[in-house]
């Protein structure tokens, strides 16, 4: 068995980051030197007020957003030495709506095999497709269904799904359970137990009350995080 | 009587001009009587015809004369600036500098359509002759600038009413290319159309300006047709080449080197 020096660092990694957009009278700071660690098979929880910054976080992490301060790393590796389609590759952000292009299920589930960044990797087949949407208690949901059709909770069941098909090293979920029904929600918090459980790290934002999958919860407020008073 | 007939056409004296003249009189009578708030811009846009034109005849009479091909090439280029300049006037939420990518597709599409026609088609000597040069390449550019302007504006609208939607595909590993294509398929969609729509209702709608201008000139209705007919396809084509290459070397100033979309607040 291989022995693992002790002070590897799996996860990920954010140091300093700082964000500031245009407002109108001059910048606006929104992150301000945040300090966070997601290590491989945790789940944390950022919650904070409306407009506190948590999806820019979010953006900031998986380098999706311009002029971003600070420095980040992947399991040991800084950003600087990784190409930033594969960091995004490795590091999957999920917005909270919109996800999903026009077109069909299956369609939606294919789109990231059909970018040039995985040309190299094969597809999951309609049957392991189907498998998928039958381990989220999707099984009525044909693949050839247009995506209009679905409901707002089947729609954010299988974005989740998507991405975490694409295999990630980390999840960025932005409110992935914000206004689902109770089912949809219960499906979206066991697949995201069940990615943390296989050592994905997951940062997770939130409005809702706990739902106990957590593992730290932080709360974001005046661009700084803190951790959250239970 | 003031008109006469000069070899097939007839020329307008000025008494004449004036009385057209007459008729906006009697539209701005109207718009002022009707509290359209037009009158002001109506005697501007007269006025601006009057002196527009009658200076761009004298230009192309004194051009016609000079026949130096260094002169043509001038008000090539001027046309060309000029052109590039109302591009970026109708697509305001376009990144700045553009003012290049608006110069290089009208210039590429400008040149190459114009020389082609005057040159292959015509069979001008010399091959600057500005009476067949100039008027080819006003119709090239006037249409190749509504392709690239239209397209242009839809490209930059379209990806931020998609935004989510490229932000969504770029967090799957788009690139910008990949993430921009569905808008880039609509803006050029778009750029087209005045070309399809113009080449589909020819003849049958209206009488193209150009044939419509050599039948007043007293040419053989069948040999202008011929004419309109090179016309037609050549500005069809400039509209397209345009509007395909001002697109392509633009809608990435709206990405970062990274391949991130510049969403509102970011932008520079």
């Amino acid at each position: 068995m291989a022995v693992m020096p002790s002070h590897t660092v799996t996860g990920l990694e954010a140091r300093s980051l700082t964000v500031s957009r245009h407002g109108d009278d001059g910048p606006v700071r929104i992150l301000d030197g945040v300090d966070l660690r997601v290590p491989g098979g945790t789940l944390i929880d950022v919650v904070g007020p409306s407009g506190a910054g948590k999806t820019t976080l979010l953006l900031a992490l998986a380098r999706l957003l311009p002029g971003v301060e600070g420095a980040l790393a992947l399991d040991g590796e800084p950003a600087a030495a990784i190409d930033p389609r594969s960091w995004r590759v490795r590091v999957a952000y999920l917005p909270q709506r919109s996800a999903l292009l026009a077109g069909t299920v299956g369609a939606n589930l294919t789109l990231p095999w059909r970018l040039k960044v995985r040309a190299e990797v094969a597809p999951p087949n309609a049957s392991a497709l189907r498998a998928a949407l039958d381990r989220i208690r999707l099984s009525d949901v044909a693949l050839d269904r247009d995506v209009a059709r679905l409901s707002e909770g089947q729609s954010a069941r299988i974005a989740l799904l998507r991405t975490v098909l694409t295999l990630p090293r980390v999840l960025l979920l932005d409110e992935p359970d914000a206004a689902l029904d109770e089912e949809s929600a219960e499906q979206v918090g066991l697949l995201t137990r069940e990615f943390v459980d296989a050592g994905g790290a997951v940062v997770r934002v939130r409005h809702h009350r706990a739902d106990g999958h957590a593992d730290r919860r932080l709360r974001l407020f005046g661009g700084a995080l803190s951790e959250e008073a239970s | 009587m003031t008109t006469q007939l000069a070899g097939g056409v007839v020329l307008i004296g000025w008494p004449q001009l004036a009385l057209a003249s007459a008729f906006v009189l009697v539209t701005g009578a109207l718009a002022l009587w009707m509290q359209l708030g037009v009158t002001k811009d109506l005697a501007v846009a007269a006025v601006r015809t009057y002196v527009q034109l009658l200076l761009l005849g004298l230009v192309l009479r004194w051009a016609f004369a000079a026949d130096r091909w260094w002169w043509v090439v001038g008000i090539l280029a001027i046309m060309i600036l000029a052109a590039a300049r109302i591009i970026l006037k109708r697509a305001p939420d376009a990144p700045s500098g553009l003012f290049l990518a608006a110069v290089v597709s009208l210039s590429v599409t400008g040149i190459a359509v114009t020389f082609a026609v005057t040159g292959l088609v015509i069979g001008a000597e010399p091959w600057y002759s500005p009476r067949y040069v100039i008027p080819i390449a006003g119709m090239v550019l006037g249409n190749s600038m509504t392709g690239i302007a239209l397209s242009l504006e839809r490209v930059f609208s379209d990806l931020d009413s998609r935004s989510d939607e490229v932000r969504a595909m770029t967090a799957l590993g788009a690139s910008a290319w990949e993430a921009a294509h569905p808008s880039i398929r609509s803006a050029l969609r778009a750029g087209l159309i005045p070309a399809i729509n113009s080449m589909a209702a020819a003849g049958i709608v209206f009488i193209p300006g150009m044939m419509t201008g050599q039948i007043l000139a007293g040419a053989d209705p069948l040999e202008a047709t011929k004419y309109q007919i090179v016309v037609m396809l050549m500005i069809s084509a400039a509209e397209i080449i345009g509007a395909v290459l001002a697109v392509l070397m633009s809608y990435r100033r709206r990405f970062t080197a990274d391949g991130v979309f510049l969403e509102r607040g970011f932008r520079p």
